[in-house]
């Protein structure tokens, strides 16, 4: 398979079962809310080494959120249910809290599983803090310098998706990036869906465990290295000389689907050969995204 | 079963008529007859709900209520759950003790809305009552959560002695409001006078009231302005005679 004269690789992804949690990040304007997203979702980029990640979702408009305020989404995964709240307790109030004109609302409330990110935060208002309830919902409302930070009781878990992938394969590093980048744009604001790594793209694709190191869980993938092409069982084609890999995280696999969809034709541009993507044979992670069957 | 049980007023009462028998989730097992056979008192006389009013529906905690009741007393007494639209005003102790559900006045209502039980410390613990219209005196007092809205003006004494919940008056609030507020919020858009057991902290947008307000727009339809969802309110802390945890907030700008 062919788009745009660059090769689909008959492979797949290989995805993960992780929890998710969307926030709702509200501000003044546009620029607050998205001064403590971006805090909230810094040094989240693999579970290897951050123990989440998360990613900006989307902008809001004020249509869209529960204040009326200008907002922005924020997806956030880790690997299993006792992690989320607390790294979620942790990040909101050192990032969200901390931010002037912030409040923080649930972007999943219809969920049934619960974490009581909000109830825990609420001690930082050292007994002067106080609660409403709104339509059924708890808020807390902590008195702080600049007035009061609000926050949703509890926050809704469910299962996502984590490491969804393609692989741009391309001549050189410009045209890989200017690729990423396009691919990036294609999948920024699709609803579900975040990519956590910087500007969404990464250069240092790992492999599970390491040849030489016995404590390292990841070490660099060195079948996708085109500096190791000589040395090791290489997979880069002749004629490749950088790669990039968009690495995705969702609420569910048909939000990664169309996401990877959109990334991939935006990516299939002039100066890249082909696309592939990242697995471990399909033993470890239940979700596969073929990329053939996606691009079909 | 029926989607809205309707209770249609065909007698009006002569004297003081204590209805505490209706009740939006009680009526989710009862059929027409024997929702008809509730007992009422009528000038302190037993008589049936059935004398003075035609039942329509049966077994649903959908509740409406047609007729001018303003000498019916103990709407929504212990109401738990469900919900109870009343088109007209409403007498006096309306959701009295209440714990859950909703009640829409499109209307007036009486004294004691939302409040406690005579005796009792504790008024409603939970729930909304929605009052179209003006309240009487002591509307939510001795609330210990919930929500009480007044889109007119609210009476004496509202609020007195909350522990919790919260009152929004969108005309004036008269005299006495908030005296002996433990917790709770008072909500003001029109005018209040502040107790002088109250002190003032601070202007400032306070972030839940934009959330309560678009909540009240939203799910019954009420005239919010936007200057009263984006403005500024004066916090008063009080009663500092009690717990002093509770707040008057009073909307002083856009």
């Amino acid at each position: 398979m062919k788009i745009n004269g660059v090769a689909i690789d008959d492979t797949f992804a290989e995805a993960f079962t992780m929890r998710v949690a969307r926030l709702i990040i509200t501000g003044r304007n546009p620029k607050w809310a998205r001064a403590a997203a971006v805090k909230l979702t810094g040094f989240a980029t693999s579970v290897i080494g951050c123990k989440c990640e998360a990613g900006i979702e989307r902008e809001l408009p004020e249509s869209a959120t529960p204040d009326g305020r200008p907002g922005v989404s924020v997806l956030f995964l880790t690997m299993d249910k006792e992690s989320l709240p607390q790294q979620l307790i942790v990040r909101i109030g050192q990032t969200v809290l901390t931010c002037p004109t912030t409040a923080c609302f649930d972007g999943l409330p219809d969920v049934p599983d619960r974490l009581a990110v909000g109830k825990a935060l609420r001690v930082f208002g050292d007994g002067f803090q106080a609660s409403k309830v709104i339509g059924g919902k708890r808020y807390w409302r902590l008195p702080v310098m600049e007035g009061e930070f609000l926050v949703e009781e509890t926050f809704g878990m469910q299962k996502g998706v984590g490491g969804g992938n393609f692989l741009i394969l391309a001549g050189d590093v410009d045209a890989a990036l200017a690729a990423a980048e396009a691919a990036v744009l294609a999948m920024t604001d699709l609803p579900g869906v975040i990519l956590p790594f910087p500007g969404g793209v990464v250069r240092s694709g790992s492999k599970v465990g390491s040849k030489r190191y016995r404590n390292m869980i990841a070490t660099t993938n060195d079948a996708f290295d085109p500096t190791l092409r000589a040395i090791t069982e290489s997979r880069v084609p002749a004629g490749v000389n950088s790669v990039l890999e968009i690495v995705l995280d969702g609420t569910d696999a048909p939000a990664i689907e169309a996401a990877m969809q959109a990334g991939i034709r935006a990516a299939c541009r002039p100066g890249v050969q082909g696309i592939t993507a990242g697995n471990y044979g399909g033993k470890l992670g239940p979700h596969h995204f073929h990329l053939r069957k996606i691009m079909a | 079963m029926s989607d809205t049980v309707v209770l249609t007023l065909a007698t009006a009462p002569a004297h003081t008529l204590v209805a505490d028998c209706i009740v939006a989730d009680r009526f989710a097992s009862l059929d027409a007859r024997a929702i008809g056979e509730l007992p009422v008192l009528h000038g302190g006389r037993r008589a049936r709900l059935g004398d003075f009013f035609t039942v329509t529906g049966e077994r649903s905690t959908s509740l409406r209520i047609e007729g001018d009741l303003e000498r019916v007393e103990g709407v929504g007494t212990g109401m738990a759950g469900g919900e109870m639209l009343i088109a007209g005003n409403v007498g006096p102790d309306l959701g009295l003790a209440m714990e859950g559900g909703r009640i829409d006045v499109h209307g007036s209502a009486g004294e004691n809305a939302g409040g406690a039980r005579p005796g009792a410390s504790r008024g409603m613990a939970g729930g909304e009552i929605v009052i179209r219209g003006d309240a009487g005196a002591r509307a939510g007092a001795g609330a210990r959560r919930g929500l009480i809205v007044v889109t007119g003006n609210a009476g004496p004494r509202t609020g007195r002695a909350m522990i919790a919940g919260t009152v929004v008056v969108f005309g004036s609030t008269a005299a006495g409001a908030g005296r002996f507020l433990k917790r709770g919020s008072i909500v003001a858009l029109g005018a209040i006078e502040c107790p002088a057991t109250f002190r003032y902290a601070c202007t400032y947008q306070p972030p839940h009231v934009p959330v309560l307000l678009r909540y009240l727009r939203a799910r019954y339809g009420l005239a919010v302005e936007d200057r009263h969802i984006a403005g500024r309110y004066e916090r008063h802390s009080g009663d500092l005679a009690e717990l002093g945890k509770g707040e008057i907030l009073h909307w002083v700008a856009e």
